[in-house]
């Protein structure tokens, strides 16, 4: 019922696409492709354009195409997974993040970057899919700094938030998935807004966002005051990514961890989770947070000390 | 996300296939209903909409080939064996014994084209002792169609027989269904057409032993080299009134390109958490009762 | 009451569109400090069939970049096609190649353009930085990249990037004591590296075979020697870094 009244609506986002389908064909390379804009992609015309496939339902065909959960034998693995998190207090904002990629059930990066670094004064965080994080949230920084250039002031993070909100919003039924935190330092002091692609924007203190959440919301949860110290609060956004990489087979390999401060962010480090799990932040051996302190060489797998002794 | 967790919790299992004692079905057990058991079946399909499918069977992608000359049949396989698009023996034996006489080449599920194959090997064995004569072709392929019809397709074996006997050279094709095709030169699998091909071009009657064996390598080739579930090297079975050969590896022309580098790790390259030095001797202290003098009344 | 379902039914019915394959083949880039390796088999297959034993999947788009495409290869072939005309606007307007930095942006907007009808193709870009240093760059279908130091991809990633975590990133490897790993491999090494991960696939995957091809994109002053036979140089220019081109034949079956 949906899909039909779309066929016939003037104003959904569909219908706007194919609108824009209609021009891209004639000068999908066009004159702005010439010249100093020639580096600028689809966003040479000013506002992205897109190609739509000339079927009933477009989002239908991106779905049988693209949804490795509903047909893990889809051709196009788009990669998926991850643990994000930020929170604010007294010293700031501190974003954590794992930094695996999945595609099915196939490990398909360790090293993705997902703290999106929009400007010196804004974060963004990539859950969902990773193109339309990266791809939106560059586009973000793009109008972000529009905003100054306009305004002669930097944006507030609500106002880039809402930007970006308003944005995915407007294509919403076409398949993008994102759920991210646009997280920074404003007028108004340290903020997070926790913007998806079903148009959900809230303002709050707390979130944690993707496949592992629920665990890093379980640490983040018992360890978390407004009035901790800065060490305090990186290192429990360093122990919480810890524990949903340990428990989701979706998130892990490494942590990165920033801090937004009023001066800006601050890159705090990149840290192995296997590290760890066996030798702590510190590296130093048995301070892990998780193999000494839980097994101390009396696990059920290894042998008796008893009978080593014999 | 969760779903494919899921998987791997569900992931050992499949469809249970039951092989029945025996393929006489006029005494049926009383413990055992025969045939498949479909018993999972729902639970089956219902993971597969999950998008949890089965496990994939090992299959033979496979050419095989038989074709008839002067003094009998040679029988043709190549050797590749795949688990979806993957290799998964390199050098399998897809021409299976049936009698001394009597070979049979499998496609299709390996380990619907082993077991079949085997049973009725052993069925033959049991006839030919009952009757006290040579086991004919024609005996071997009606229990094959026969048992192939009997479980209606859900045996996955497609196979080439071949033998001689006291009527002649035979060379038959049987379908996965149970249908079967009399002729003097036949193809089956991935491989088929490649195969078909050649045997179409280059085959004619009353050739002699190294003309068929020579059109029987090439029929293979062609299945190696321009069928991708299909390669490795060339088996061939010849097989004439007095004599069998099985002739393994005929050809191998695909041999393994050898490394540029040594992949050997130095000693303490895996990591470890603890290391432990248990000693294997254990010293026990026996003190013997009632040793010299006395033996043991064992009367 | 108007009947949905029933106009449904009679309406025009539209089949369902599929305008993707796979053709099989796997790609590779790896980088080093002043020289980046970008390989590709050269088989095109579909289902059992091999529609080709040479399709190039590799491609040198200017003096300091070279892209490999894997998935569908017309999507591949239209793909490489468009970001070649890009490239060449672009050097017409500023009398310069472009930063591979910036090529890949631009590939990420291209692909990204085409986020509701995607292009089918995996990409792995590999050359040289405008700060001398090799990189590879790997984009997913929609356009996500990153930058790293080597990637596989296509029929056998799932074979040949686990022997390439465990041979360049030392990944499962413990170095002894007072030891360590380089952080970069030399030319030489990597190039057995890249031709032994093809032979293995090839062993051991029914997509991947017939012949491979190695892109080397070096440093104009890099003192990397070329120790491999049948090394062809294929820079086009005297300003850009070098290329070279090698191929080597593979298992047929």
């Amino acid at each position: 019922m949906n899909t039909l009244a779309e066929q016939f609506s003037t104003t959904s986002a569909l219908s706007k696409l194919k609108k824009t389908q209609a021009l891209l064909e004639d000068e999908e390379m066009s004159d702005a492709m010439w010249g100093s804009q020639a580096g600028f992609g689809n966003v040479a015309q000013g506002s992205p354009s897109f190609a739509v496939p000339a079927v009933p339902d477009p989002s239908a065909f991106l779905r049988l195409h693209t949804d490795d959960r509903a047909d893990p034998n889809c051709k196009i693995k788009i990669q998926h997974g991850t643990t994000t998190l930020a929170f604010r207090y007294q010293g700031g904002v501190i974003v954590a993040v794992d930094s695996r990629a999945t595609a099915g059930s196939y490990v398909a990066s360790g090293t993705v970057k997902k703290v999106i670094e929009i400007n010196p004064y804004l974060l963004g965080t990539m859950a969902g899919g990773a193109a339309d994080c990266q791809y939106w949230e560059t586009y973000l920084g793009m109008h972000c700094r529009l905003h100054e250039l306009r305004n002669r002031e930097r944006i507030s993070v609500s106002a880039a938030s809402k930007y970006l909100s308003n944005l995915v919003y407007s294509y919403k039924g076409m398949g993008l998935s994102m759920g991210t935190m646009i997280c920074g330092w404003d007028k108004t002091g340290p903020a997070i807004f926790y913007v998806d692609s079903d148009g959900t924007r809230l303002k709050g203190d707390l979130f944690s966002v993707g496949s592992g959440s629920t665990f890093a919301y379980g640490v983040l949860d018992q360890g978390y005051h407004w009035d901790m110290t800065d060490e305090d609060a990186q290192e429990l956004g360093r122990r919480s990514i810890y524990a949903a990489g340990h428990r989701d087979a979706f998130s892990g390999n490494t942590c990165n961890l920033y801090h937004v401060k009023e001066d800006g962010w601050r890159f705090i480090g990149n840290y192995d989770l296997s590290k760890l799990h066996y030798d702590g932040p510190n590296n130093v051996p048995g301070a892990g947070y998780g193999y000494d302190i839980r097994i101390a060489g009396r696990a059920s797998a290894l042998q008796p000390a008893v009978a080593a002794a014999a | 996300m969760e779903i494919l967790s899921y998987l791997n919790a569900c992931g050992g299992h499949r469809l249970l296939t039951r092989i029945p004692p025996s393929f006489d079905m006029s005494v049926p057990s009383v413990h055992l209903a025969s045939g498949f058991d479909f018993s999972n079946q729902i639970r089956n399909n219902f993971l597969a909409e999950r998008g949890i499918p089965l496990p994939k069977a090992t299959s033979t992608g496979t050419t095989i080939v038989g074709c008839l000359f002067k003094d009998g049949i040679v029988l043709g396989a190549d050797t590749r064996a795949t688990e979806g698009d993957i290799v998964a023996d390199k050098n399998c034996e897809k021409i299976h014994y049936i009698t001394e006489n009597i070979r049979c080449c499998g496609a299709g599920t390996a380990a619907d084209t082993e077991f079949t194959t085997a049973m009725i090997s052993s069925n033959m064995e049991l006839h030919a002792l009952w009757t006290g004569r040579k086991p004919r072709v024609v005996t071997a392929m009606t229990m094959l169609k026969q048992t192939l019809f009997k479980y209606q397709g859900q045996i996955g074996a497609a196979l080439v027989l071949g033998g001689v006997d006291s009527a002649g050279p035979h060379l038959f094709t049987i379908h996965p269904h149970g249908s079967t095709d009399k002729l003097p030169f036949v193809t089956m699998g991935s491989g088929s057409l490649a195969a078909m091909a050649v045997f179409e071009s280059g085959w004619k009657p009353n050739m002699d032993r190294a003309e068929a064996l020579q059109l029987v390598k090439d029929a293979i080739f062609a299945g190696i080299f321009n069928d991708l579930g299909s390669g490795s090297n060339v088996d061939a079975c010849i097989i004439t009134a007095t004599s069998t050969e099985m002739l393994r590896n005929v050809e191998m022309p695909n041999q393994r390109a050898e490394k540029e580098n040594k992949y050997e790790f130095k000693r303490g390259t895996t990591a470890w958490k603890k290391e432990e030095v248990r000693s294997l001797i254990t010293s026990e202290q026996v003190t013997l009762i009632g040793v010299g003098d006395e033996s043991m009344d064992t009367s | 009451m108007f009947d949905v379902q029933s106009v449904a039914h009679q309406g025009p019915q539209s089949r369902q569109f599929n305008p993707y394959t796979e053709n099989g083949g796997t790609i590779l880039a790896i980088a080093g400090a002043d020289f980046s390796v970008i390989a590709g088999d050269t088989r095109q297959s579909e289902g059992y069939s091999i529609q080709t034993r040479y399709a190039p999947k590799v491609f040198q788009l200017t003096d300091k970049a070279v892209l490999a495409v894997n998935g569908f290869s017309a999507d591949g072939k239209m793909f490489v096609k468009k970001v070649k005309q890009r490239l060449e606007w672009y050097r017409h307007a500023h009398a310069k190649d472009m930063p591979i930095r910036s090529i890949a942006r631009l590939i990420q907007t291209m692909l990204y353009s085409r986020r509701f009808f995607p292009y089918y193709v995996y990409n792995i870009l590999g050359g040289i930085e405008d700060d001398g240093t090799g990189s590879v760059y790997s984009f997913d279908p929609v356009g996500s990249y990153e930058r790293e130091a080597c990637r596989a991809a296509g029929a056998a990633q799932s074979l040949v990037q686990p022997f390439l975590d465990n041979q360049v990133y030392y990944k499962n490897q413990t170095a002894g004591q007072d030891e360590s790993f380089p952080t970069h491999l030399p030319l030489p090494s990597v190039l057995k590296l890249v031709v032994d991960a093809f032979t293995s696939a090839t062993e051991r995957h029914i997509e991947v075979g017939d012949g491979l091809e190695i892109y080397v994109v070096l440093k104009r002053d890099s003192t990397a020697i070329q120790s491999m036979e049948g090394v062809q140089e294929v820079t086009t220019s005297e300003e850009g870094q070098r290329v070279f081109y090698i191929r080597r034949e593979l298992k047929k079956d």
